[in-house]
């Protein structure tokens, strides 16, 4: 895509061309930060839900000025020949209902229940994400096999895990609903991807956000500073792909072995487990992502003047993993009260019989403000793989 | 930020877009996205990634446009 920029710069830049992105992803601070790195100065829309039902990426479309389509395709070599100095006239008949909603319905009775989910969706969230939530999963009572509206409720639950009104089975749902979504169409590649953003790397077809890091660094060595971004990609997300699963080495050393620390009773940090995929069958690889949300009830925080979270599982003579002691990192101030995730991956053999149960904790140092009390506390994790 | 002249055809067609029915959202029939080489190519109108503001495919008409749907990875 860069390529085409490249090519195509001089004639943006005579007024001949105007280019316009439209970009999938769910993060439109990371693909704004893409366009600040690349120094893309044309404007760029963003379809989280894939409203379009693009089922791949990219996709060039050369678009004369009477808005007539004259290229899917365009050869980059010819463009200028067949496109820029060519002349177009007005000759279509077909006009076409518009590819993405209104952004109001005014709750008008003849309006579906996926299309009320799309506009609060695209338009009205993350204010009203919980209503965008109800209206796909209103849409898919009525038709449970609705590909795109599993999709979509996927990306809403997604977006609330990463706002303040998230819910700690959020992001566990949101995997569900797009391995629903892609059950129903397997060859929808942009759901694919999706999904595969959180996988093992047996799975990923590339690391997918590797490039942050380089962009973040390129911008500020301009003298620019780097669009923040609330949810910085992490684990699976920037992990490479590999075609070998890599055990665990054993020299790492179980921190509480004979169970003593004292354990966290009242849940101020609440814990979620997902596996991607969420049904693994035998013989395959499986991403675990361990969330750990400090409670809002008791106003839990992170103490990070202290060690960080870490995280043990213990052996298992019936799957491998790739670590079984990770630690997490603390932020620079002293008290934080961010989500945090830890992860790791499972190999399963091909003789396995599911489920199989695997077992571990986590030890933190955490404060809360109700009583102003700070403990280090263990919470032990425990859970299956496959049903 | 956009230019104002384009601010307020944001608006109107905002405006425009409000009063139509589901029945005329084609993505809610349900076809993949394939525009059609000889056809005008359905209006779209997204938020900008830049500010959340609508940008319209409609805005730029006058302009010839190479309409690029990609991702950052």
């Amino acid at each position: 895509m860069p390529v085409w920029h490249e090519t195509v710069k001089e004639w943006v830049s005579q007024g001949k061309l105007q280019i316009i992105g439209v970009i999938q992803e769910q993060h439109p601070e990371r693909c704004e930060l893409f366009r600040q790195w690349q120094a893309f100065d044309w404007p760029i829309l963003h379809d989280p839900i894939n409203v379009l039902n693009t089922t791949a990426v990219p996709i060039f479309v050369a678009i004369d000025q009477h808005g007539i389509v004259r290229s899917v395709r365009p050869d980059s070599g010819r463009f200028a020949e067949d496109f820029i100095n060519r002349d177009f006239s007005d000759d279509a008949s077909n006009n076409s209902k518009p590819l993405t909603p209104p952004r109001q319905v005014n709750d008008r009775p003849d309006t579906d229940a996926r299309t009320q989910g799309d506009v609060l969706a695209l338009w009205h969230s993350p204010e009203k994400i919980d209503a965008a939530i109800s209206a796909y999963r209103q849409a898919l009572q009525t038709s449970p096999d609705d590909d795109r509206s599993h999709f979509r409720l996927g990306v809403c639950l997604m977006r609330r895990f990463e706002s303040q009104k998230r819910r700690v089975g959020d992001f566990g749902a949101a995997i569900a609903s797009w391995e629903t979504a892609l059950a129903g169409n397997p060859n929808q590649y942009t759901w694919r991807r999706r999904i595969q953003q959180y996988g093992p790397r047996l799975d990923k077809p590339y690391p997918f956000y590797d490039w942050v890091d380089q962009a973040q660094h390129d911008i500020r060595a301009r003298g620019d500073t780097p669009i923040e971004l609330p949810q910085p990609p992490l684990g699976a997300e920037i992990a490479a792909p590999t075609d070998r699963f890599a055990t665990a080495k054993d020299n790492a050393v179980n921190p509480d072995p004979a169970g003593k620390i004292f354990r966290d009773t009242e849940r101020l940090v609440q814990i979620s487990v997902t596996t991607v995929p969420s049904q693994p069958k035998p013989g395959s690889t499986v991403a675990v992502h361990i969330h750990f949300v400090p409670n809002p009830v008791t106003r839990t925080f992170w103490n990070n003047e202290s060690e960080p979270l870490r995280l043990w599982i213990n052996q298992s003579d019936d799957v491998t993993l790739n670590q079984h002691f990770i630690k997490g990192v603390n932020r620079p101030s002293a008290e934080t009260d961010e989500v945090r995730r830890l992860e790791f991956e499972v190999r399963i053999p091909e003789e396995a019989t599911l489920p199989i149960r695997i077992n571990g904790y986590a030890l933190y140092y955490v404060c809360e403000d109700v009583r102003g009390v700070c403990q280090f506390l263990r919470q032990d994790i425990s859970f299956s793989l496959g049903k | 930020m956009h230019h104002p002249a384009l601010f307020v055809r944001h608006v109107l067609l905002a405006a425009c877009l409000s009063v139509v029915t589901a029945g005329g959202f084609a993505s809610a029939q349900g076809s993949d996205y394939r525009p059609v080489v000889g056809e005008y190519h359905p209006e779209i109108t997204l938020p900008s990634i830049a500010d959340g503001e609508p940008v319209s495919l409609s805005d730029y008409r006058g302009k010839k446009v190479l309409l690029i749907h990609f991702a950052s990875w």
